[in-house]
């Protein structure tokens, strides 16, 4: 009797378990029919929250540190930032954000096992926000103290951000949504800022002057929030501020014809068309200065 | 009974390490471990298509931001039920082609395709399975060092 009571626990126990990995990405497929696009048109609008509702900035930046030799530093990351402290939900999805680029460049520099107070705080923020289901913890934690997988680590966490972005969204909470988003891009952006300071990298300095484009376009997606309360008018403001000092930035193209490779059963092509940042030193140090600043009164406590 | 709750504990650690792995699709497991061992994870796209009757151009769009000076590994993974193969075309924001991995000339597909980026801006995206079948399948995007 004692035993089949002991099964049937752990029965429950497994299948529970199951059922919690079972909710995850068959909706993600869509089915077309025939001859039809299988995604819906899609307006303006929509197409660049497609783009723009990304948490991958950070993963990106860090790949361009890592091609030009910029070593991993802990100093630049929000670690004054106090999760358990942050009691409006304006204050949490930013912190999520912030967060979420952080973990984002200790994964691509694999410090995984040095990340766990980190992702601690992001499933602290995410339950804050009742979308904690959708962070994977235990596998981050898992993959993160293996060290033996990256790429499933890089997966779970952009995973579960998309699936807090999706939740949000679909729940009227879209201007959370937009609050995660923004916390990462600021987050990116600081990082790429202080780094290009000590390695003034030609590369670093044109990825930090085309997001001239990028943050129009994301001011234009949290523009509907921006009159919400006094926390998104001081936010809108920001982003703002920071936007002026591009506004003498440059950005132009050159057009080429594009070099097919076949190597390795692969195929690798090189674009000849390029795009071409012209930025002053002055213009770049005013955009170091303003993100700086604007990230850390963000991260200030209040 | 001792000997069942025996081999189910014994069992046990074998649900949990399966139940553990990550990611939950299949064919992105696989697809991810195809990628290479520079290829860092970036983005899946995934695509399921029903048999197009007529010649219509590639069917499933999407919109991504690449960025200069980074190289992007797009790689395509056809699910074994699939009645074409994945393919992918790329063309960028004014509508140029940027690569194909399907060459019409020689009726090559290729498994990945490398994109050595060298202009910063808004990609168009677009996958078919050949000759308009139906399928599925998942393209993962990565960044190479």
């Amino acid at each position: 009797m004692k035993a089949r009571a002991i099964i049937l626990i752990l029965l429950f126990v497994f299948i529970i378990s199951s059922c919690r990995n079972a909710s995850k990405k068959p909706e993600e497929l869509v089915l077309a029919g025939t001859g039809t696009l299988t995604e819906p048109g899609k307006s303006g609008t929509e197409v660049i929250e497609e783009i723009y509702r990304n948490y991958s900035s950070s993963l990106e930046i860090a790949n361009l540190f890592q091609v030009a030799g910029v070593p991993f530093s802990s100093t630049y990351l929000a670690s004054s930032l106090k999760a358990g402290e942050q009691t409006s939900p304006f204050e949490k999805a930013l912190y999520l954000g912030i967060l979420g680029a952080d973990l984002g460049y200790l994964n691509m520099y694999e410090k995984t096992g040095t990340s766990m107070n980190l992702v601690a705080s992001i499933k602290e923020l995410a339950e804050g926000l009742n979308v904690g289901q959708f962070f994977d913890f235990e596998n981050i934690k898992r993959l993160s103290l293996n060290r033996s997988d990256l790429d499933s680590l890089l997966f779970l966490s952009l995973d579960s951000y998309k699936r807090i972005d999706e939740y949000l969204r679909e729940n009227n909470r879209s201007h959370l949504s937009s609050l995660v988003i923004i916390g990462a891009w600021i987050e990116a952006q600081y990082l790429a800022t202080q780094v290009v300071k000590q390695y003034p990298e030609e590369l670093l300095k044109d990825r930090i002057g085309e997001q001239k484009n990028f943050l129009r376009d994301l001011i234009s997606i949290v523009s509907p929030y921006c009159g919400q309360d006094e926390k998104f008018i001081e936010l809108c403001n920001y982003l703002r501020n920071i936007s002026a000092k591009y506004d003498n930035v440059k950005i132009s193209y050159t057009q080429g014809d594009p070099i097919s490779v076949e190597k390795d059963g692969g195929l690798v092509i090189t674009q000849n068309d390029s795009s071409i940042v012209d930025m002053t030193d002055e213009q770049l140090a005013a955009i170091i200065d303003i993100t700086g600043d604007v990230r850390n009164k963000l991260i200030a406590n209040k | 009974m001792k000997k069942y709750l025996l081999g189910f504990l014994l069992l046990l650690p074998f649900f949990t390490v399966l139940s553990g792995q990550a990611p939950n699709d299949p064919l992105v497991s696989k697809c991810l471990l195809s990628t290479g061992p520079n290829a860092k994870y970036l983005k899946d796209i995934r695509i399921q298509l029903g048999q197009a009757t007529s010649e219509s151009e590639y069917r499933y769009k999407a919109n991504m931001s690449l960025w200069k000076n980074t190289r992007y590994r797009f790689t395509m993974c056809t699910a074994d039920n699939s009645s074409g193969q994945l393919i992918l075309n790329i063309l960028d924001d004014s509508n140029k082609k940027v690569l194909s991995s399907h060459d019409a000339k020689t009726d090559t597909i290729y498994p990945y395709v490398d994109l050595i980026c060298n202009k910063s801006g808004v990609y168009q995206i677009y996958f078919d399975f050949t000759e308009h079948q139906s399928g599925s399948g998942v393209t993962i995007v990565s960044m190479i060092q």
